[in-house]
C-alpha cells in the first residue's frame, strides 16, 4: 500500500532529490515570510475565516504570513464573547432547527482562531448531508466528526483517509446516501457512486477521460455492504457491521481485486491517481479565485501523497501562496452567505440572540445542515441576484438597529465624523476609494438636525458600507 | 433492517437514488457548478439608447427626484440601463410561463389511461394508488374529449365533484381546431435514454440540452433575442434565478412571491437611489464587478417595479405559494414592464412513498390555479399573449412501489396552454401494458427539446436551432395539428 511505501520512505537520503525536483521545477513563490500590511492581514482572516477584528487587525499587522498562518494551524479555537441564545432562551441544537444553525453561526462569530470552523463547513459542503433526510442527532454527530478533524492544533496529523474511512460508515452518512440498504445480494450503489464521484475522485480527470466506469461503481458498492444503523435512542445513534450483510466476494474496481471490505475500499479509491489532484484542486478553491496554475497544483498533489495525506501541510502552502494575496487593493472573491453573515457580525460586536440571522441566510440561498443536494451548494457568481442581494442588504440594515451595535447620537457630528463611527461601527472593511467617496457625500448632503435624522443617518452609512456591493467581496 | 416507526429511514430509503435530490423547492441543486458568467447581469452597455422627453417625464415620475438632482443621472449605469429599458418600451406579444414541478411529477396518475387493455395493465401495475375509472368523486377519473377514449383526467376533482380546471382549460373537444381548447397535452415527456437522477434530469431540461451547461435554454434565446438592459425580461418568482434564464449576456432578475416593498431599506425607509450610487464605480475584478452589477440591477428593478401595483387575481386555490407566483406573473405580465418570461418552481412531487396524500392535493391546487390564472389573464386582456407549459424532471415508474409511492421513471406529462395554444393531444400516452414499457418505464413518446423548438419557432421567436444544440427539432403531433399554436 502507499502508505507503507511512504513510511520507509521517510528519510533524509530519500528527500534531497525531491528537494533537487523542486527547485529545477521552480515553485510559485511563497509569501509565508512576507510582513503583512492591514490589508493582507484582513485577507487571510476573509479567506480562512470569517473575517478580521478590529484586534486581530491589531495584534498581526505587521508579523509574517507564515506566523499568522501557522497560529491559525495549531490554536485551539477558544470561544470568546457572550454565549448564544435564541430570543432569551438557551440554544437546544437538537431539538429545534434554528437553533441548530444558530449553535454553529455562533462557533463562526465567537472562535478566536476561524480556520477550524471553516474547514469544517468545507466539509460539510463537500459531503452534503441534509437535515432533510436525517435526524439532527445524526448531522449533529456528523458536523462535530467533521470538526475534530477540522480542528487541526488538537488533531495535527489529520489526514483525508482517516476522514473518508469514517465519514463512510458515520451514521448520517449511511442514511443519507442508503448505506444502510447496501446488502450482500441487494447492493446499493448510492454512496458508492458519491465516493466517487464527488467526494474522491469527480467525474473525469483534466483531460476529459472517465475516472472510473459503471462496472466500478458495482463492485466498490459490494465492498462497502453490511453497514446499519442503529437510531433506537435517537439521542445516540450509531453504526454497526453485520458480518452476514456484507459480501465477501472478490471485488475488482479502479484497477485492483481482492475480498475488500469498507476500510480497504476506500483505500483502493483514495489509490487513484485523479484523487489528489481532485481534492487539491477544490480545497485550493475554498480560498483563493484564480485556479491553479499547473507547478503549484503538481506540488500540492506532491506535498499531499508524500505527507501522508495530511491536511496541515497543504493547507499551509495554500494560506501562504502569493495567489492567496492577488488583487489585495480590490477583493476579487464573492463571500459565501455564511462567512458574509458570520463576517458582519464579527464585525459589528453581534452575537447570536435570535433566529433572524438563519431567516436572511435561508433567502441568500445557504441555510446551514440543508445543503440543496449531496453535491453542496454552488459557489461563485450565482450567490447574487436580485433577490439575494436584497437580502444580504437586509441582514446588515437590521443589525444597525439592534443591540449592542453602538446607538449613540452625536448632535453637532460633521458627516466626516459620522462616516468614521459608522466605518468603525462596521468593522472598517474593504471600499473601494470610489464608494468611500459616495458614501461620505451621503453623509454631506443627508440632514442631521434631529435626533432621528441623526439616527438614521448612521443606519444608512453603516448598511451602506457593509451591506452594499463592496462589502460582499473579501 | 430499521426500528418500526423510524421515520428517517424510512424517507431515506424511498429517496435511494435520489439522497442528492433537493426537497427546498428552489431549483439550484447544480451536478458541476454552473457559475453564471460575470458578464451575465451586466447590462450596463455603453451606448444604450437615449431618452425621449417622454421616457424622461416618466423616469421622473417614478421617483427619481431628488437623486436626479445630486446626481448627473446620465452618469449613473443603472440609471442609464433603467431609461434604456422605458425606452423600450413595447415588446412583442409573446410571453412565455414556465411552471416547474419539482420532484418528478407521476404521470400515471394525472392522466389515467382509459381504454380496457391500457387500464387494466395500469390497475394491475398500481393496485394500491390506481384511481377508479369513471366515478366524480375524488379518487375517480373522467374520460377526456377528443383523445377517442384513450385517457382520463385523474385528481382534477374537488370535494363536491366538481372538475377543477384542467378540464376548462382542455375544454368540451379537445379538438386542436375548437378555440376554447386550449390545453395541449404529451402524456410521456422526456429525452432519449432517460437520466433517473433528480439534478441530471433537471440541469438537462434547464439547459435544453443533453448535457452540463453555464447557460439555460431561456438565457441563450435572451442573449440572441432579449434585451440587453432589462433584467425584467426574464423573472423568476419565489425562488432564485432559475438555470432556465441564466443568461451569459442578458440581464434577468427574481423577485419574491410577495412585491410588497422590493427594493433596498432601512428600517422601512426606501434607500434605494443610495445603493445605486454604489454601483457604477469600474470593477477590476469580475467578482466585484458582478456585485455591482446585481445590485444596480436590483434597484433598476426596484425602479421598475415601483410604480407597478399588484393587482392579484381572483378565484385562485386560497394558501397557495402557486396562486401568489402566478397572480404576481399576471401583474408583472400586464404591466409593460418588457416581461417575456417568467420561471415558478413549485411543489414537491418526488412522490417515493404514501403517493395519493402527496400528490392528490397539489394536483387540485395546480389545475385550480392554472384556470384562474387564464381567467385572470383574459380579465387583463392580455390572455392571447401568454403560454403557459408545466413540466417535471421526469415522470415515474409505471407500476407503484412497497412504500404506495412510485419511483423515479421517465416520460413526465407536460402541458402548454394559452388562448393561442392549439389544445388536444400533442403527443401519444405511453401504453401501460408490458410489451409496452421498457424495463418497467414509460416510453417516451416526447422528445422536449422538439417542445422547445416549437415554443421559439412557433412563438417566442426566433432560430431555434441557434438556441437548442445537438440537432433540428420538430414537434409532430399526435392529433394531427399542424402546430403548437394558432395562426
Amino acid at each position: 500500500m502507499a502508505t507503507t511505501l511512504k513510511a520507509r520512505t521517510h528519510g533524509a537520503a530519500l528527500r534531497a532529490p525531491a528537494r533537487r525536483r523542486r527547485r529545477i521545477r521552480k515553485p510559485p513563490l511563497t509569501y509565508a515570510d512576507k510582513r503583512m500590511t492591514t490589508q493582507m492581514v484582513d485577507r487571510l482572516w476573509w479567506r480562512a475565516g470569517f473575517g478580521p477584528s478590529e484586534a486581530d487587525r491589531k495584534a498581526w499587522t505587521g508579523k509574517r504570513v507564515g506566523a499568522l498562518v501557522d497560529w491559525m494551524l495549531t490554536t485551539g479555537p477558544t470561544l470568546i464573547g457572550q454565549p448564544p441564545v435564541n430570543n432569551g432562551v438557551a440554544l437546544a441544537p437538537t431539538a429545534n432547527d434554528t437553533d441548530l444553525v444558530l449553535e454553529w453561526l455562533d462557533r463562526m462569530v465567537r472562535s478566536d482562531n476561524p480556520l477550524p470552523e471553516r474547514l469544517t463547513f468545507f466539509w460539510h459542503d463537500h459531503f452534503g448531508n441534509s437535515r432533510n433526510v436525517v435526524s439532527s442527532q445524526m448531522i449533529f454527530n456528523q458536523i462535530s466528526l467533521l470538526r475534530s478533524f477540522s480542528t487541526l492544533g488538537a488533531n495535527a496529523t489529520s489526514d483525508v483517509r482517516s476522514l473518508m474511512q469514517a465519514i463512510t460508515v458515520d451514521p448520517s452518512m449511511l442514511r443519507f446516501l442508503t448505506g444502510e440498504a447496501n446488502v450482500k445480494g441487494r447492493p446499493n450503489e448510492n454512496y458508492a457512486r458519491e465516493l466517487m464521484e464527488l467526494f474522491c475522485l469527480g467525474v473525469t480527470d483534466a483531460q476529459g477521460q472517465p475516472n472510473y466506469g459503471e462496472d466500478d461503481v458495482k463492485e466498490l458498492a459490494r465492498a462497502l455492504s453490511g453497514w446499519q444503523v442503529n437510531n433506537t435512542n435517537p439521542a445516540a445513534p450509531f453504526s454497526y457491521f453485520t458480518q452476514s450483510r456484507w459480501d465477501p466476494g472478490v471485488k475488482t474496481f479502479l484497477g485492483q481485486s481482492g475480498a475488500f471490505n469498507a476500510t480497504q475500499a476506500v483505500d483502493v479509491v483514495l489509490s487513484h491517481p485523479n484523487h489528489a489532484p481532485y481534492l487539491m484542486r477544490k480545497l485550493w478553491n475554498e480560498f483563493v479565485q484564480t485556479p491553479p496554475d499547473p507547478g503549484t497544483l503538481a506540488d500540492l498533489v506532491n506535498t499531499y501523497n508524500r505527507r501522508g495525506r495530511r491536511l496541515r501541510p497543504v493547507l499551509r502552502k495554500i494560506l501562504t501562496h502569493r495567489s492567496l494575496f492577488e488583487s489585495i487593493a480590490e477583493p476579487n472573491m464573492i463571500k459565501s452567505p455564511i462567512v458574509y453573515t458570520a463576517g458582519a457580525m464579527r464585525a459589528m460586536g453581534m452575537f447570536v440572540v435570535n433566529g433572524n440571522p438563519r431567516s436572511r441566510l435561508q433567502v441568500m440561498g445557504q441555510d446551514p445542515y440543508f445543503p440543496p443536494d449531496v453535491s453542496g451548494w454552488e459557489y461563485g457568481p450565482a450567490w447574487l441576484d436580485t433577490n439575494t442581494s436584497i437580502s444580504r442588504f437586509r441582514l446588515i440594515a437590521d443589525f444597525t438597529g439592534s443591540q449592542p451595535v453602538d446607538q449613540t447620537d452625536i448632535p453637532g457630528e460633521t458627516p466626516q465624523q459620522a462616516f468614521d463611527r459608522a466605518y468603525a461601527a462596521t468593522g472598517g472593511g474593504w471600499l473601494s476609494p470610489d464608494n468611500r467617496a459616495r458614501i461620505l457625500d451621503y453623509a454631506a448632503r443627508t440632514p442631521g438636525g434631529t435626533l432621528s435624522q441623526r439616527r438614521t443617518r448612521q443606519r444608512v452609512l453603516r448598511s451602506l458600507m457593509l451591506g452594499g456591493p463592496d462589502g460582499q467581496v473579501m | 433492517m430499521h426500528e418500526p416507526g423510524d421515520i428517517d429511514a424510512i424517507k431515506a430509503l424511498h429517496c435511494a437514488d435520489c439522497a442528492r435530490s433537493d426537497s427546498a423547492a428552489l431549483d439550484l441543486a447544480p451536478v458541476d457548478h454552473m457559475p453564471i458568467p460575470t458578464e451575465a447581469l451586466t447590462g450596463f452597455p455603453d451606448g444604450v439608447p437615449g431618452m425621449s422627453r417622454l421616457d424622461r417625464r416618466r423616469f421622473l415620475r417614478n421617483g427619481f427626484v431628488g437623486f436626479a438632482s445630486v446626481y448627473a443621472a446620465s452618469k449613473i449605469p443603472w440609471v442609464k440601463a433603467f431609461e434604456a429599458a422605458v425606452a423600450e418600451g413595447a415588446v412583442p406579444n409573446s410571453k412565455l410561463v414556465m411552471v416547474f414541478l419539482n420532484g418528478g411529477n407521476d404521470g400515471g396518475n394525472t392522466f389515467v389511461p382509459f381504454e380496457q387493455a391500457q387500464y387494466d395493465a395500469y390497475a394491475a401495475l398500481r393496485p394500491t394508488i390506481k384511481r377508479a375509472q369513471g366515478g366524480t368523486g375524488p379518487g375517480g377519473s373522467t374520460v377526456m374529449p377528443g383523445t377517442a377514449g384513450r385517457l382520463a383526467f385523474a385528481n382534477v376533482l374537488t370535494a363536491n365533484g366538481t372538475l377543477g380546471g384542467l378540464d376548462t382549460l382542455w375544454g368540451p373537444t379537445g379538438d386542436f381546431n375548437d378555440p376554447a381548447s386550449t390545453l395541449a397535452l404529451f402524456p410521456a415527456t422526456d429525452y432519449p435514454n432517460p437520466n433517473f437522477s433528480h439534478f441530471t434530469s433537471r440541469d438537462w431540461w434547464f439547459a435544453g440540452a443533453l448535457q452540463q451547461s453555464t447557460t439555460g435554454w431561456l438565457g441563450r434565446w435572451l442573449d440572441m433575442y432579449g434585451s440587453n438592459v432589462n433584467p425584467l425580461q426574464a423573472v423568476s418568482i419565489g425562488s432564485n434565478v432559475s438555470k432556465m434564464i441564466r443568461a451569459a449576456k442578458a440581464p434577468v432578475s427574481s423577485v419574491p412571491e410577495t412585491l410588497g416593498g422590493f427594493g433596498f431599506n432601512v428600517g422601512g425607509a426606501p434607500v434605494n437611489t443610495e445603493v445605486g450610487s454604489l454601483v457604477g464605480a469600474v470593477a477590476g475584478n469580475a467578482s466585484t464587478a458582478r456585485s455591482r452589477a446585481v445590485y444596480g440591477q436590483t434597484v433598476q428593478v426596484a425602479q421598475q417595479l415601483g410604480g407597478v401595483t399588484h393587482t392579484p387575481g381572483a378565484n385562485y386555490p386560497a394558501n397557495s405559494s402557486l396562486s401568489r407566483r402566478l397572480q404576481l406573473a399576471a401583474t408583472l405580465l400586464s404591466a409593460n414592464l418588457g416581461t417575456r418570461i417568467v420561471t415558478i418552481d413549485w411543489g414537491s412531487f418526488d412522490t417515493h412513498g404514501n403517493q395519493v396524500a402527496g400528490q392528490d392535493p397539489q394536483l387540485t391546487v395546480l389545475a385550480q390555479a392554472l384556470s384562474a390564472f387564464q381567467a385572470d389573464l383574459a380579465g387583463r386582456g392580455i390572455d392571447q399573449q401568454v403560454t403557459t407549459v408545466v413540466f417535471s424532471e421526469f415522470g415515474r415508474r409505471a407500476g407503484e412501489n412497497l412504500s404506495f409511492g412510485t419511483d423515479h421513471g421517465a416520460g413526465g406529462p407536460l402541458m402548454v396552454s394559452g388562448t393561442k395554444v392549439r389544445g388536444g393531444l400533442g403527443g401519444a400516452p405511453a401504453p401501460m401494458t408490458s410489451s409496452g414499457l421498457v424495463r418497467g418505464n414509460l416510453a417516451v413518446t416526447t422528445d422536449f427539446r422538439t417542445v422547445y423548438a416549437s415554443l421559439i419557432n412557433e412563438w417566442l421567436g426566433g432560430d431555434a436551432a441557434a438556441v437548442l444544440p445537438g440537432g433540428t427539432f420538430t414537434l409532430t403531433r399526435e392529433d394531427g395539428a399542424p402546430s403548437l399554436f394558432r395562426p
